[in-house]
Parts: structure tokens; sequence; C-alpha cells
């Protein structure tokens, strides 16, 4: 299972990406019971505020995982991110920290 | 950018799918909030000296005026709190209007920074703060760590400190801070929805009266400003300028790690993105690039006819939230014909500004 973050908006407006594939990860069952608990179907929608950013959260399956992985996605409003939501985004981003890191968020900025 | 390890190939580049296409609305409780908390800095003391609104121009568009005949307050009342790092708001109050400068020169740069703004809405449009009404402005300071954003929420300016590697403290650009502010406006005035052309259109007046309080603080004409937005909030790693140019949009940066400036400056390169609702940071390049032909088409100080071309354009009611370019265009030849004439250079000038930029005035 492969979790992707990606922030777009900003003053900005660039987008970062931040993933870790958890599977072989020696903490691996702790994702696994984060990942299960977020609210997925309970995000509301929020009206776009200026210059904020927006999350989007999304679970890519392996594909020679077995049992087989469900794909999930979820986009949050920067307020919206916040309880389990901001656990897992801050896990990822630490996660996803090349071998000379600088401070987080790194500049994988990209575009479109 | 030349930093150890990153290279663009880092991550995986992933084609967004999509964003929840969201429409704005335009009652926005926060504004609400605002209000009230504008009745009542009337309602107390005012420590300032209150002076008649100016009469309005007599060709001006005053339809949707929020400026109330009466005493208004013709200097800012200014509160810049800290966050000290964390992301809760307000924070610790840290220099009210008035009070000596900080040894902080975050606090005094957003301090300036709303007085800048303050002074062009004033001095240039006799427009008395966000709402016309004298609102306080409050800003708060260190949000968050490593914060790369500033923001306006509706009640306060909001400024991080930056990461250190990409990006400077968000107060060492005052355009920065009109920008921020400018989106009081534009939601107090027109209330563009902040999505599609809507939201570049919203974008773009806050780049618009972002530089124009920068250009007006250094009293530079159209010729002699830069155009910049963000100027000096790259760190010296970055390989770019600032985050746009209005000038020459598509310009600012070329980096290594970043990528390209991939704003556009005519409609043939619009980008159709879900990211950053529509792209709003980035197709703002196109009515960016319309308003900088004008003003040097226009010649001279670019706050006088073309930023009150602009400004008339947020009063005079042409334009609804749902506004495309085009019809934001029309408003804008409306109000220039308004205000100087439909024979006038000044409304040639916007015309064929907006053609340039590959955009037709609706009707
Ligand atoms: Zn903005």
């Amino acid at each position: 299972m492969k979790v992707v973050v990606t922030r777009s908006g900003g003053f900005a407006g660039m987008r970062v990406t931040w993933q870790v594939v958890i599977d072989n990860l020696p903490d691996a069952s702790d994702w696994v019971v984060l990942l299960r608990e977020l609210p997925w179907d309970e995000v509301a929608d929020e009206e776009p505020q200026p210059d904020r950013f927006v999350y989007r959260i999304r679970l890519e399956p392996l594909a020679d995982a077995e049992p087989p992985q469900a794909e999930r996605e979820a986009t949050l409003a920067e307020k919206q991110l916040t309880g389990p939501w901001r656990e897992l985004v801050d896990k990822v981003q630490d996660a996803d920290t090349p071998a000379d890191p600088p401070a987080k968020p790194h500049p994988s900025h990209q575009h479109k | 950018m030349t930093r150890g390890t990153h290279s663009p190939s880092h991550t995986c580049r992933i084609v967004p799918p999509y964003l929840l296409a969201r429409i704005a609305e335009v009652d926005d409780p926060n504004w609400q909030h605002a209000a009230a908390a504008a009745r009542a800095s009337l309602l107390r003391d005012d420590p300032f000296r209150s002076i008649r609104a100016p009469e309005p121009h007599p060709h001006a568009p005053g339809v949707r005026t929020t400026t109330k005949p009466g005493a208004v307050a013709n200097s800012p009342q200014r509160t810049v709190s800290t966050a000290a790092g964390v992301e809760k708001l307000p924070g610790k109050v840290v220099r009210r209007e008035g009070d000596k400068p900080s040894s902080d020169v975050a606090v005094n740069e957003a301090y300036d920074g709303l007085g800048d703004t303050f002074e062009l809405y004033w001095e240039a449009y006799h427009r008395s703060s966000i709402d016309g009404n004298g609102l306080p402005l409050n800003a708060t300071v260190h949000y968050g760590k490593n914060y790369d954003n500033a923001f306006w929420d509706g009640e306060r300016m909001v400024f991080g400190d930056g990461d250190g590697q990409v990006f400077n403290r968000f107060t060492i650009a005052v355009d920065v801070i009109g920008h921020e502010l400018t989106h009081g406006v534009t939601e107090k005035t027109v209330g563009l929805q902040y999505e599609g052309q809507a939201g570049a259109l919203n974008e773009s007046i806050s780049d618009v009266f972002g530089s124009l309080v920068a250009q007006y603080a250094k009293r530079q004409t159209a010729a002699q400003a830069s155009w910049l937005i963000g100027e000096g909030l790259f760190t010296a790693e970055v390989q770019g300028v600032a985050l746009r140019s209005m000038k020459a949009p598509g310009t600012a940066y070329d980096d290594d790690v970043l990528g390209k400036d991939p704003q556009p400056s005519h409609m043939s390169g619009y980008v159709e993105t879900t990211d950053d609702n529509g792209g709003v940071h980035i197709n703002s390049g196109i009515p960016n690039h319309a308003f900088y032909l004008a003003a040097t088409a226009i010649s001279g100080n670019a706050w006088e006819r073309a930023g009150q071309i602009w400004y008339d354009t947020l009063l005079g009611g042409d334009v609804p939230s749902t506004a495309t370019f085009a019809v934001f265009a029309a408003a804008t030849v409306a109000a220039a014909t308004a205000r100087y004439g439909a024979d006038d250079s000044a409304t040639h000038d916007v015309d064929g500004a907006w053609r340039a930029v590959g955009v037709v005035p609706a009707g």
C-alpha cells in the first residue's frame, strides 16, 4: 500500500507530494490501524479559502498485494486537516524524508 | 538549486484525478463576524481623527460602494500578534497601533505592510480599510513551523516563517501583505468565487493591488516598477527572482527542483487542472498581464488611472461572483468609460490590453 499526500494551493500555488510504501515498514501494523480508522467517507465539502492549502490523500494499492488492497482517496481543505488526518500527513511527511533531509516540507514541488 | 540529494525524480509525479469542484458561497460567515467587529470598532471611542468621506467622483460607478457617508477612520488600526511557531490563532499580541517597533523583524514588516496597504486604499481610492469602514487590521506572524504560506482567514492576515530552504518569511514582501488584504476587499465587493476563471480573477485582483501597494510605497511609475509578486520570498538557493511576474508571466523562476514558473500570459496558455481550485494561482497570469499592459500603455503611476479603473470595476456592480475573464474585461472597459469616457485613450488602452492577452470583452 502506497500512501500519497499531495498539497496544492497556497500563496505560491505550488504542488508538493509526499509518499511512502508502508507494507515493509517495521510499524506497518500501526499504519494499517491509522488508515482503517480515518473517516474517509465523512469529509464534508468545504468552500475554498483564498491561498489556503488543499490536501489530497490517496491510498494506492500495490499490484501484487495479497489479499488485494483497496484504493481510497479524500480531499481536505487545510482547515479540515485535524486529528487522525493530521497525524497521517505528519507521518507521511516524516517517512518520505531523503537521506540528507532538509526541514520538512522538503521541496519536491511540482506543477500540474 | 543545488541542495544535496534532491532531484525532481525523488517523488513520483502523479496526475491528480480530481479535486471536487466546490462552489463558494457568497455569504461567508467569517464576514458576518468581520462586519460585527467593524461595527463594534465604530461604536468605541475612536482614537483617530474622523473626517467626512470624500464625495464620489461624478462619473464614478458608485452602485455597490461600501463606504457610507460620514465619519470613517483615515488611519489604520493595526494589531500584530505572534503564534510563536504553532498553528493557533490569534496568538499573543506583540505590537498595537502606535507602539514602538519590535525587535522582531517579522512583526515590524507586518505592521508596516498593513500600513502601506491601508495607505494605498485610502490615499488613492478613499477607501478606509478592507470594508471601507475602518475595519481594524489584524495580523499574526510566526504561524506554524516551517510554514510556507500566508493567507487571509476573513478576520486576519496570517504569515508563516517559511521553511528556510525554499521560502523565507512571508512578511518579507509588501506586495504579499497587500495581496492578502485585497482578498478581503474582493470578498466585500465582487465576492468572486475562488475557483476556475472567477478564482483566477480573484487571485489577479490581489496581485494587482498587492503590486500597487508596493509601487505606491516606492512612488514608482508603471515603467519603473518591477511588477514582480513575492520578490525576496525565495531563498538564495532558488533560481528565481519572485513567485510571479505580471510583466512577463512564466519567467519569475526556473529552478532545478521547483521547475519553471507555470503562469501563462495569454488565453492560449490557459491551464486546465484540478489542483489549486482550478489553477487559480496559475491562470491569474492572464488578467495580471492585461493589467500590466493597460497600466504601461496608459503610463505614469499605475495606481492612478489603471488602478482606479480596476477599483471602480470592483464597486461597479457589473461583476458577478461567477465572472469569466471576458465578463470581467467588459466590466473594466465599462468602468473606464464611466470614469474617463468612451473615447479616452485610457479606455482604449484597457480594451486593447485584454485583446492582447486573448480575452475579448464580453457583450
Ligand atoms: Zn491569493
